[in-house]
């Protein structure tokens, strides 16, 4: 049984406001003669790893988190998580401030690493799993069941007493998940999960994330570069740039605001026509008699009936370009920003200096 | 929904016996080198006290009495090894490496579970030989007749209390340093931070208490770090060098003892706690 606290049912799971989180980072100058002036003097940049986050998830939400390396997910997560305190800002996860580390917080949640883990590393995965047991207080009953339907859906039940350090890469990630869910979280942080996955252990763990979330209604936040993860189970995607939210919506808005054209593909019925269209502005490739180009969005319509005015063709399809791609220009765009705004910022700074 | 706290020890107790079991070979020589370890040591006092009776004139510490002193000094230093030094340093490396978060996900008091997580049983071997030399030593300086050793079963618990409070000022003294790590980045100077004050504690302290620097020495290793009372106290309770009932100096360093492992407890939580606050997690 749940034990939902009234207001829980009214509030989102995650509310978080102005959330801003920076490091100093040590910044070694390369060689041995930089080395030793850096045993008495040091330099530090100052890295503002989250800036000015705003964010609201509702109870039962299935969003991804999407960002170049080092754009701010892995960190809004970890304060998500109360793993770090941050500089400023409020957040509250299920009704609680996560930094204050409150147990029954984190009797609520769990966080998954693709990067880390949490396993003991020379022993069978079911001892790690049984340790988790006593330190979240789950009756023994309740625990082999859970422990029973997630090794079942996952297909691990075999491999429950084979140390952690002979499992392939793909089974341990398995194992950590099992042991994140164990508790039956009510919120769950999953950082790329299916990093360095071959495509059927990332089929498998994104059916899996599927089911289980349908089944349990779980909050969950999802960062991955896999975009097949993203398309598969959420409908929801934060991109984060640079430490700060650059959009937030479905994957369709993003694919209407980021990318501006549409990939015609058409088969020509007779060669003579892929030879007409082969200074088509936007041509992609011909592989006669396919023809594929880029056209904008708004145009398709009337490009596609002069087309047809003249020429004959078999088969048309209009596609969205992939979705790598459009993900790939958001993040040069915000990239181009970011650079923009800094330079704008130099500028300024000098002008005050001269 | 409570943890238990005791089932989550002993899980730990089992794991690390069972991850010890299965790499057979390095358990077996670690037990060796600890019990050979133990041996020249004893070797080496057995040839000092070939040249003298006792050690410091009047301090009471003749060959039987020093020898119970080594003992407790291998039972404290085996508890320590086995419970604490690994985790100490496994901490250290939590750290470094950010698998910290972890941890801190769980819902249980943090400081415990970075404490235990690691029982090196390969140490134990070293203070049962503790125990043995004790027994050994007590039954030796009872049948010796210039001596008067009073003794009974209560004074089993006392020096079971005064080993426990050394072990808790040993154990706080690793937290305190391996929490450093957190500010520092990198700490690797657990091992031979221990070596060097596990030099100081082996002897009784009335060695330092001839000269100046003996007594600066004494007075640091008293107050400030108070690791001679780790060893001096449990040990004064069974070899009784100066006889019983206790000097009055003796009975304030008991006492003080008692308060030093609470104070130094309370200290590492709060070093802990505070260093927590600066935990960055490194990496993703």
């Amino acid at each position: 049984m749940r034990l939902w606290p009234l207001y829980t049912e009214a509030m989102p799971a995650i509310e978080i406001k102005n959330l801003c989180k920076s490091y100093r980072v040590y910044q070694k100058q390369e060689g041995i003669l930089a080395s030793v002036r850096g045993l008495f003097h040091r330099e530090y940049k100052e890295v503002h790893a989250v800036r000015d986050i705003d964010l609201t998830v509702d109870d039962g939400e299935f969003v991804a988190f999407l960002g170049p390396n080092g754009a701010g997910k892995t960190t809004t997560l970890k304060l998500l998580s109360g793993v770090i305190n941050p500089d400023s800002g409020t957040c509250q996860v299920l009704g609680h401030v996560p930094w204050h580390r409150e147990n029954e917080y984190r009797r609520r949640f769990s966080l998954v690493m693709g990067q880390k883990n949490q396993l003991w590393w020379d022993l069978p995965a079911q001892e790690s799993f049984r340790l988790n047991q006593h330190i979240y207080g789950v009756p023994r009953e309740e625990f082999d069941r859970t422990r029973d339907e997630l090794t079942d859906m996952l297909d691990v039940t075999r491999l429950l007493g084979q140390p952690v350090r002979e499992l392939s890469l793909g089974e341990r990630m398995k194992m950590e998940l099992i042991a994140a869910l164990l508790h039956k979280p009510d919120v769950l942080f999953l950082d790329e999960p299916t990093i360095g996955l071959d495509v059927v252990a990332q089929h498998k763990i994104q059916q899996f994330l599927k089911a289980y979330q349908q089944e349990r209604r779980t909050t969950i936040l999802l960062t991955s570069h896999y975009m097949k993860d993203i398309e598969a189970l959420c409908k929801r995607v934060v991109i984060i740039a640079n430490g700060a939210i650059y959009h937030d919506g479905s994957l369709e808005d993003i694919v209407d605001r980021f990318s501006g054209e549409k990939i015609v593909t058409l088969q020509m019925t007779d060669g003579r026509s892929v030879d007409a269209l082969k200074n088509l502005p936007g041509l992609v490739e011909i592989e006669a008699p396919k023809i594929k180009f880029r056209v904008d969005r708004d145009d398709v319509g009337r490009t596609l009936s002069d087309i047809l005015a003249s020429h004959s063709v078999d088969d048309i399809v209009v596609e969205e370009p992939p979705l790598e791609e459009v993900i790939s220009n958001v993040f040069s765009e915000a990239e181009r920003d970011r650079v923009r705004d800094q330079s704008a910022a130099d500028q300024s700074t000098s002008t005050g200096v001269s | 929904m409570q943890p238990s706290y005791l089932n989550v020890f002993l899980t730990f107790a089992r794991n690390s016996l069972i991850r010890d079991m299965s790499f057979r070979m390095n358990f077996i020589l670690q037990c060796v080198s600890s019990i050979s370890w133990a041996v020249m040591n004893f070797g080496l006092f057995k040839i000092i006290y070939q040249h003298t009776s006792s050690i410091g004139r009047g301090s009471g510490w003749e060959e039987n009495e020093f020898f119970i002193f080594l003992g407790t000094v291998w039972v404290i230093n085996s508890l320590v090894q086995t419970f604490f030094m690994a985790n100490a340093e496994e901490f250290s490396e939590l750290i470094r490496t950010g698998n910290l978060d972890f941890a801190l996900l769980k819902p249980i008091d943090t400081q415990f579970l970075i404490s235990f997580p690691r029982i090196n049983w390969a140490q134990l071997p070293n203070g049962i030989l503790g125990a043995g030399l004790i027994v050994y030593s007590l039954i030796q300086l009872s049948n010796d007749s210039n001596k008067n050793l009073q003794l009974s079963l209560a004074y089993l618990p006392a020096f079971l209390f005064f080993v426990a409070c050394g072990a808790i000022i040993m154990y706080s003294v690793m937290i305190v340093l391996s929490s450093t790590s957190i500010w520092l980045g990198r700490n690797q100077n657990l091992y031979t931070f221990w070596f060097y004050i596990t030099n100081f504690y082996r002897y009784p302290m009335e060695i330092y208490q001839r000269s100046g620097i003996g007594m600066a020495l004494w007075g640091t290793f008293t107050f400030v770090i108070p690791i001679l009372v780790v060893s001096n106290i449990p040990a004064r309770v069974l070899a009784q060098p100066l006889g019983t009932p206790w000097k009055t100096w003796e009975l304030l360093l008991a006492g003080y003892t008692a308060l030093a492992a609470v104070l130094s407890l309370v200290a590492s939580r709060w070093v802990f706690k505070r260093a927590l606050l600066s935990y960055r997690s490194a990496s993703s």
